[in-house]
């Protein structure tokens, strides 16, 4: 029994998807476009779906796609939600950054240090939203930003979880 | 670029330091954009429009779906206790019908003594009725997606309101579908007034879907809960007369209001010109 769990089963037509390097940029920009929902809310407590997704593959594997693509992803974000245009594309392209300088810095990662970093970059999300808006002529008391960030924060485990099962399927394993 | 020196390829190493300086460009170019679009923002207008263009129609075509199937419950929830309803509805019924003739009278009379004073009236002039199909889900702003664009005659700054009251102002137009800014946004300020007693006051969003409204002079409160109110018509906007919200809470210098167009509720949206053209030109 033991034995046959080891063994690798490698059965004919299994292995990457084609177009598999496309399938997390993909992903990324169907959660973007969650954003459409056909939903009227009187306050945006909505997570920002883009960058959930974003950072869930991006805590999942160093290499989900080149880092300069997430300039190009995060426009495409702006457009959809309609958040100031360059604001996804500076954030989406200093988280990758970031990213990369917390992979030299850690010595072990689990899933307790990537809820940590997701919480950290999603509540920088945050306050630079809130920052942008109070610039833009629509300061809002800081403590409205509060809810939703603690629903992202909650809801970032499932959007990991919904990565790591893309990232199986279209890798074929 | 995870590790810090991938071996002793010049070609891995170079690659590395040409997606170190592509991030650092994106960074830059973000910044830039975004700083455009936060003090020149008539640069993307183009393509912000375009980009609702492209989701506008998907929001739509959602919306008709997910309004059937709230249809269908609400519906059946209606029958729930339509004994009761029935005859509440035929005693409020009752009551409208004779403040509705109260105000035709009211209304006859107030075009008589207009027209002795020759006052000139306006022109109530819709540009086109759309349906609320969206909104800014995680955002500090408040927008809301509308049906209509620059193929209806929709522009950048028109005001737009329900049956029921005012709604906002239009602040992104593409050709088929439009951004509402809406009252309950914090930097849509609404000069209006008091219904009972007409003291000049100032609506401002509060970021919520509720509204803050202070009045214009410093002293007495003048709310009470239960309250509405409505545009002024001051500043050339908004048309006047328009309702905003009914006040629900007092606080030291002021009160908060909720919309009484709910956009959440709103099924179709007006959009109208400006009541004073030349007023479109100023707002940005």
């Amino acid at each position: 029994m033991v034995r046959a769990a080891l063994e690798t089963r490698r059965r004919i037509g299994q292995g990457p998807k084609p177009l598999a390097i496309f399938v997390p940029v993909a992903s990324v920009i169907v959660a973007s476009l969650l954003a459409t929902l056909p939903v009227v809310v009187a306050n945006g407590w909505f997570p920002d779906f883009g960058f959930l997704a974003l950072i869930s593959w991006r805590l999942l594997r160093s290499d989900p796609w080149p880092a300069w693509w997430a300039a190009p992803m995060g426009l495409a974000n702006d457009l959809i939600t309609g958040l100031p245009i360059g604001f996804s594309v500076a954030l989406w392209s200093a988280t990758m950054l970031a990213l990369d300088l917390a992979d030299r810095r850690t010595m072990w990662r689990d899933y307790w240090v990537e809820w940590v970093l997701a919480a950290v970059l999603l509540a920088l999300d945050e306050w630079l939203q809130w920052r942008v808006a109070a610039i833009t002529g629509a300061r809002v008391p800081p403590l409205a930003m509060v809810p939703p960030l603690l629903i992202s924060i909650c809801i970032f485990p499932l959007s990991a979880w919904v990565a790591s099962r893309v990232d199986r399927w279209r890798l074929g394993r | 670029m995870a590790t810090a020196r991938p071996g002793w390829s010049r070609r891995a190493q170079y690659g590395l330091f040409f997606s170190f300086l592509a991030v650092i460009a994106g960074i830059i170019v973000g910044l830039i954009l975004l700083a455009l679009s936060i003090f020149a923002p008539a640069q993307f207008q183009g393509v912000r429009g375009a980009a609702l263009d492209v989701t506008g129609p998907i929001s739509g075509a959602l919306h008709s779906v997910s309004s059937t199937v709230a249809g269908v419950f609400s519906g059946a929830g209606d029958y729930w206790d339509a004994a009761s309803q029935n005859g509440q509805l035929r005693r409020e019924r009752d009551a409208m019908r004779r403040q509705i003739i109260q105000a035709r009278a009211i209304a006859q009379e107030n075009r008589q003594l207009k027209a002795t004073l020759q006052l000139r009236e306006h022109q109530q002039i819709t540009i086109a009725v759309g349906r609320v199909v969206g909104s800014s889900l995680s955002s500090p702003r408040r927008f809301a997606i509308l049906s209509v664009g620059t193929n209806d005659g929709v522009r950048v700054g028109m005001p737009v309101r329900s049956a029921d009251g005012l709604v906002g102002r239009v602040i992104d137009a593409g050709a088929l579908a439009s951004r509402v800014l809406l009252v309950s946004d914090r930097s849509n300020i609404v000069p209006a007034s008091l219904l009972r007693g007409g003291i000049p006051v100032i609506a401002q969003g509060r970021g919520d879907g509720t509204i803050d409204v202070r009045p214009l002079e410093v002293g007495r409160n003048p709310f009470k809960r239960g309250d509405i109110i409505i545009t002024s018509g001051t500043g050339g906007l908004y048309p006047p007369l328009v309702p905003i919200g009914r006040v629900v809470k007092l606080d030291d210098d002021g009160a908060v209001a909720i919309p009484l167009a709910d956009p959440a509720s709103t099924s179709f949206a007006i959009v109208e010109p400006p009541y004073e053209p030349q007023a479109a030109a100023e707002t940005p």
